[in-house]
């Protein structure tokens, strides 16, 4: 199976932006970037706000996923899908959300942080903001090389399911509640996948999966996605 | 393409520890639905959930979620599982019991709290040599994993494939939906005029799927086969449907030509039916625009059972193998008076089906939505 990386995004400790735009991609531990929506999107866009801090971090790579790959406008709703893995998913607003509901015994739990307690949340937001409408849903990937929402992408192009696909990771770290846990860098990082590029944008190469599940980008193996994406930010032209 | 078939099934419901409870009790029009006991209701909108009786045993650790048990019971029922089978699990929320006790400042085990728990726990359990992936999806989160499995399958890149569902009723869970005013203050009454909302079940479904060659190779008999699946997003809302139910359609659609089926083909639809208003309209719109004027039998076991959130896919996949078997879907618990368009769909007694295929749909919280098609399998 062949496809095209056509865009990459990410949120990180090290900054925030389009591919195209940076030399070199590393996810380091550290504050991340307070986001606001006009560091994302062209027009302020109030929801943004309303959201827990994982859709922001989630939508925000996708955003910038999309528009790196020039898929960000739309007129009409698009079939393209999202897979995004996670450690901790939104443990993070799990807690915010619990802490509302023990003081008044329940009395007091917050509707609007209950919305996003669920994982793959932020890609209905993305769904929404830029017409997504193919098969979304988060998978946990505590794996080192963090390859596996690539791999289910693959598959399901493979498949002959979808000609474009949006993958990626997300997380904010281990929760602090957590005493021992797996320690995850924070930040999100996603890409665009196309069968076929559309886009007056080239892509940044050939991704390939392999029968015995290995992956290779312009030829060449690739161990984890932050590798994977050193690699397109090298050849990007 | 290969195809994908189904060779077991076992279910864990408020109504009994197996399929055959769960079956029985569905058809005689019985509900698990009983006042909450394993947490304090007073200050929500209902009282009530399908919760299933024991799981808390006095000598369960209080640092363990309410999973372990749950999944212990629901694998006990399991033939043999091949022990390279790729497990595909499903949950919304894993052991969040335990996030309640850490935020209450008591010692608990956070690993549960991980979605990917479930499939370290039933990977160790069945010494499965495939670490396999977990799929969160809301609601529609088992009805993706076994879409996922049938296309591992189809694609040839697995032969055999475990797909294991579970949730569970917490405080968490309920004080939620309690805040959302998305829970009925009475047991729910799917596509009834009356209805006001859902009630929590909690549940747990595995289902092995294997292709062709598999099956003859291990001797098995097939109980039913997954023909088509699709899966889409409406793109219009995070926590409400689509009014005019494009997403389900969509998915609908998709399940239809994957199955290379007609609509009327189906003979049984499986419907989602969480007993919302918005919910219930939405999936009647779905039918009418997809099925026009041919009224398909179909059923919502919510009134029975709650809603068992990541759970209810996988379930509903198991009694859509059941209806087939026998030829009838049971009654929807709950409904009397008919919601417009509800009539001719469905019914509060048993009703008899004509034909092979039945169509299962569920839909979730990030505008998801996903729709399987069965087909009837051997006579085991």
């Amino acid at each position: 199976m062949i496809a095209y990386i056509t865009g990459i995004g990410c949120v990180t400790a090290a900054g925030m932006g389009c591919g195209r735009n940076f030399d070199t991609f590393s996810m380091p531990e550290g504050p991340l970037p307070k986001l606001t929506s006009t560091d994302v999107f062209k027009k302020p866009y109030k929801h943004f706000g309303r959201m827990d801090k994982y859709s922001r971090l989630g939508l925000s790579a996708i955003a910038f996923a999309l528009k790196d790959a020039g898929l960000e406008k739309w007129q009409k709703k698009r079939h393209i899908g999202i897979i995004a893995s996670t450690v901790y998913g939104c443990l993070h607003t799990d807690i915010d959300y619990f802490n509302t509901t023990i003081p008044n015994k329940g009395l007091m739990a917050s509707p609007n942080l209950f919305a996003y307690t669920l994982p793959n949340c932020f890609l209905g937001e993305a769904a929404i903001y830029f017409g997504l409408t193919g098969e979304s849903f988060v998978t946990c990937d505590p794996s080192i090389s963090r390859l596996l929402s690539l791999k289910i992408v693959m598959e399901a192009m493979a498949c002959g399911e979808v000609e474009k696909m949006v993958c990626g990771v997300c997380d904010l770290g281990r929760p602090l509640i957590f005493i021992q846990g797996k320690e995850v860098p924070p930040g999100s990082l996603f890409l665009a996948i196309e069968k076929l590029p559309e886009s007056n944008l080239s892509s940044y190469g050939e991704l390939s999966l392999e029968k015995d599940d290995s992956m290779y980008f312009n030829k060449k193996k690739i161990s984890d996605l932050t590798s994977l994406v050193n690699e397109c930010i090298f050849n990007k032209i | 393409m290969k195809q994908a078939l189904i060779t077991d099934v076992a279910t864990v419901t408020a109504l009994g520890n197996d399929l055959g409870q769960l079956w029985q009790g569905l058809m005689s029009g019985k509900t698990g639905i009983k006042p909450v006991r394993h947490f304090p209701v007073e200050n929500y909108i209902s009282k009530y959930a399908a919760c299933i009786e024991d799981l808390t045993l006095p000598e369960r650790p209080t640092e363990s979620s309410r999973i372990r048990i749950l999944l212990d019971r629901l694998l006990e029922k399991m033939f043999p599982v091949p022990t390279d089978s790729f497990l595909i699990t499903a949950t919304t929320k894993a052991g969040i019991d335990n996030l309640e006790q850490l935020c209450r400042g008591n010692r608990t085990d956070t690993q549960d709290l991980l979605l990917s728990s479930i499939l370290d726990i039933v990977s160790q359990k069945l010494k499965l040599t495939a670490r396999g992936i977990n799929i969160n999806a809301a609601c529609a989160s088992s009805t993706i994993a076994v879409a996922q499995g049938a296309a591992m399958i189809s694609s040839g890149r697995a032969n055999s494939v475990l797909v294991c569902c579970i949730d569970i009723i917490t405080e968490f869970i309920f004080s939620g939906f309690s805040s959302l005013k998305a829970l009925s203050p009475f047991p729910c009454r799917p596509f009834d005029r009356t209805r006001n909302g859902l009630t929590p079940g909690e549940g747990a479904a595995a289902i092995l799927l294997m292709s062709e060659n598999r099956v003859k190779k291990d001797n098995l008999s097939s109980l039913g086969k997954v023909l088509g699946w699709g899966v889409s997003n409406d793109a219009t809302h995070i926590t409400a449907p689509a009014q005019d139910a494009c997403g389900l359609i969509m998915a609908i659609r998709q399940a239809l030509k994957r199955a290379n089926l007609k609509e009327q083909s189906i003979a049984a639809i499986n419907a989602h039916g969480t007993g919302t208003v918005y919910n219930d309209l939405m999936e009647l719109t779905a039918f009418r625009q997809v099925f026009g004027e041919h009224k398909v039998p179909a059923h919502s076991v919510k009134g029975s059972i709650g809603h068992t959130m990541g759970a209810a896919g996988g379930i509903e996949v198991a009694l859509g193998l059941k209806a087939l078997s026998t030829g009838v879907i049971p009654p929807t618990v709950g409904f009397s008076d008919p919601e417009d368009g509800a009539k001719g769909f469905f019914s509060s007694e048993p009703t008899e089906i004509l034909g092979n295929y039945l169509m299962t749909t569920n839909s979730g919280f990030g505008g998801i939505n996903a729709a399987i098609i069965l087909a009837k399998g051997e006579t085991k």
